[in-house]
């Protein structure tokens, strides 16, 4: 099936780009590497009337390294340059291992980073073809007053099935913003919005030109729980971050991705696990805070019951193995 | 949107080629310029039967990239890896080592070893997983076809002629 008419916009530079989206009419959509908007598009989820490609933008290409260690990574970088990029798996292996997480080579050799931070959320029901949800009815996303993943919900609970958010967020990234109107950055975890249909701050014509990783010197972690190792969505994820070494450490980040439609912190356990350490005590009382942090959870793949065993589960083996992470 | 000429060089030879924003590169590569062994298989991005190499020689979907983004770009074929009636090295492989069922997938699963073999020419067991995880033979499975790809990485690094299965 041919895609859905549209008009395909090549800007040359930032600038004409961000004119492009902000002259462009309203629905018009940034374009990375299409592996997931080219995917939507095939879908008919969405038929936006005019692409604007931002995949070749000289400004938004290549990794960057200040003098004291800051990264600043374009938003059109290839997922399988970053996997590979020496100073990304020199000082921070499990965030390569998140970036490489993503589906297969074939998919990182087009995908870019930009592409995987505001991948559209995912849900169990938009995600099948035309006939099967028409068969249905159309909901929140597909324009009616009506959600099949939690019935009566107000508000779409579609996930966020990306894989690089939680590492990144564990790292402190930052991410900056541009439109035709000017610039600005905040925290990658400022980022999302609960919200499945608008599920990032991004306003129109806003595009994401870099990301920006402080640098750290703490243990980091990251784990995906998915139905086939080689390519597939997360079930879950998990990225976990510490200071110390073996069981002591005073500050941590724990992030889950994929169970939830913003990444999700999990506070109260990195409060439990810097209390009373990293051993089986810290790990047992940090896990009993699991079930509330998640709230309700319902969409794709699994039941909750699932959902809350699997996060438990993440945490339980990621900090088992930032433990043991040689000093 | 109407119609654009792009130039596309597949195979080494540059064609001039009429697509709209409708157009995969794969509706472009079958569809207008006849070649039919990238198949058409989910397109979605799941099965990888449509892979083709980009001009660094590594393996894309052309199910899931607009044509429009492949002005003036080189493309690589299963029609190309043949060199004058000589198969390529790892094309004569799964001939040996039988890595070929209905063939369906066959072309799209050569070129993701071919890739790997392109970034790697003697490849670990990790490189060939990982890059043949993206494409999906639906008959048999990837043991045979490992076994092809390990042989070329064998040949390549000058321990076996390629031909000689154990
Ligand atoms: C078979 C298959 C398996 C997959 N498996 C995984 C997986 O395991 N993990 C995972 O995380 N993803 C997976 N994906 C989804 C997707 O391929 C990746 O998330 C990829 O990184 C998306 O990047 P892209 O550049 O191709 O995005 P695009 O399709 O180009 O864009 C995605 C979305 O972001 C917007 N966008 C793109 N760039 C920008 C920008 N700079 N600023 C603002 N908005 C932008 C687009 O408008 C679009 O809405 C899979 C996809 C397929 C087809
Ligand atoms: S979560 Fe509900 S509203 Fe959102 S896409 Fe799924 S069914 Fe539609």
């Amino acid at each position: 099936m041919l895609l859905p008419d549209h008009d395909f916009l090549k800007p040359r530079t930032l600038a004409e780009g961000l004119d492009a989206l902000r002259d462009a009419p309203a629905g018009t959509r940034p374009l990375g590497g299409g592996t997931d908007l080219v995917f939507n598009m095939r879908c008919r989820l969405v038929a936006p009337p005019a692409v604007v490609s931002l995949k070749d933008l000289p400004e938004l290409q290549g990794v960057a390294e200040s003098a004291d260690g800051t990264l600043r990574i374009g938003a059109g970088s290839r997922l399988t340059d970053l996997v590979a990029d020496p100073r990304i798996t020199a000082r921070y292996p499990a965030l390569a291992a998140a970036f490489r997480a993503v589906a297969s080579r074939h998919v990182r050799n087009l995908a870019t980073l930009g592409g995987n931070l505001c991948l559209d959320t995912r849900c169990w029901f938009t995600n099948q073809t035309k006939e099967w949800r028409d068969a249905k009815g159309p909901c929140l996303k597909t324009g009616v007053d009506a959600c099949h993943a939690i019935q009566g919900s107000s508000v779409c609970v579609a996930l966020n099935n990306a894989d690089s958010p939680p590492a990144l967020i564990a790292l402190g990234a930052t991410v900056t913003l541009a439109s035709a109107a000017g610039e600005r950055t905040l925290p990658l975890a400022d980022f999302y919005r609960d919200d499945g249909i608008r599920h990032t701050v991004l306003g129109p014509g806003e595009i994401l030109v870099s990301v920006t990783v402080p640098p750290v010197t703490d243990r980091l972690v990251f784990r995906k729980e998915t139905a086939r190792q080689g390519m597939d969505f997360a079930y879950g994820t998990i990225a976990v971050r510490a200071d110390g070494r073996g069981e002591r450490a005073t500050r941590l980040v724990i992030v889950l991705g994929s169970l939830t439609t913003a990444p999700r912190r999990l506070v109260a356990a990195e409060e439990k696990l810097a209390a009373l350490g990293l051993g089986e005590a810290g790990l047992a009382a940090a896990e009993a805070t699991v079930r509330d942090a998640l709230g309700a959870l319902t969409n794709l793949y699994s039941p909750a019951a699932y959902k809350r065993d699997l996060a438990r589960t993440l945490l339980s083996k990621a900090v088992t193995e930032l433990r043991e992470l040689p000093a | 949107m109407k119609k654009a000429i792009i130039t596309l060089t597949v195979n080494g030879d540059a064609r001039e080629v009429a697509v709209s924003a409708r157009h995969t590169l794969l509706d472009v590569l079958r569809g207008k310029l006849g070649f039919m062994g990238t198949k058409e298989g989910c397109t979605t991005g799941s099965c990888g039967v449509c892979t083709v190499l980009n001009a660094r020689g590594e393996a894309v979907l052309s199910c899931l990239t607009p044509a429009l983004e492949w002005d003036g770009q080189a493309i690589t074929t299963i029609e190309g890896l043949e060199k004058n009636g000589a198969l390529a090295p790892i094309q004569q492989a799964f001939i040996d080592y039988h890595a070929v069922q209905c063939g369906f997938c066959t072309p799209g699963v050569i070129l993701s070893a071919q890739a790997v073999l392109n970034a790697t020419p003697v490849p670990t067991e990790d490189d060939i997983n990982d890059g043949l995880a993206g494409v999906i033979c639906r008959c048999t499975g990837h043991i045979k076809v490992k076994e092809a790809v390990r042989a070329v990485g064998r040949a390549n690094a000058g321990d076996t002629p390629v031909v000689a299965k154990p």
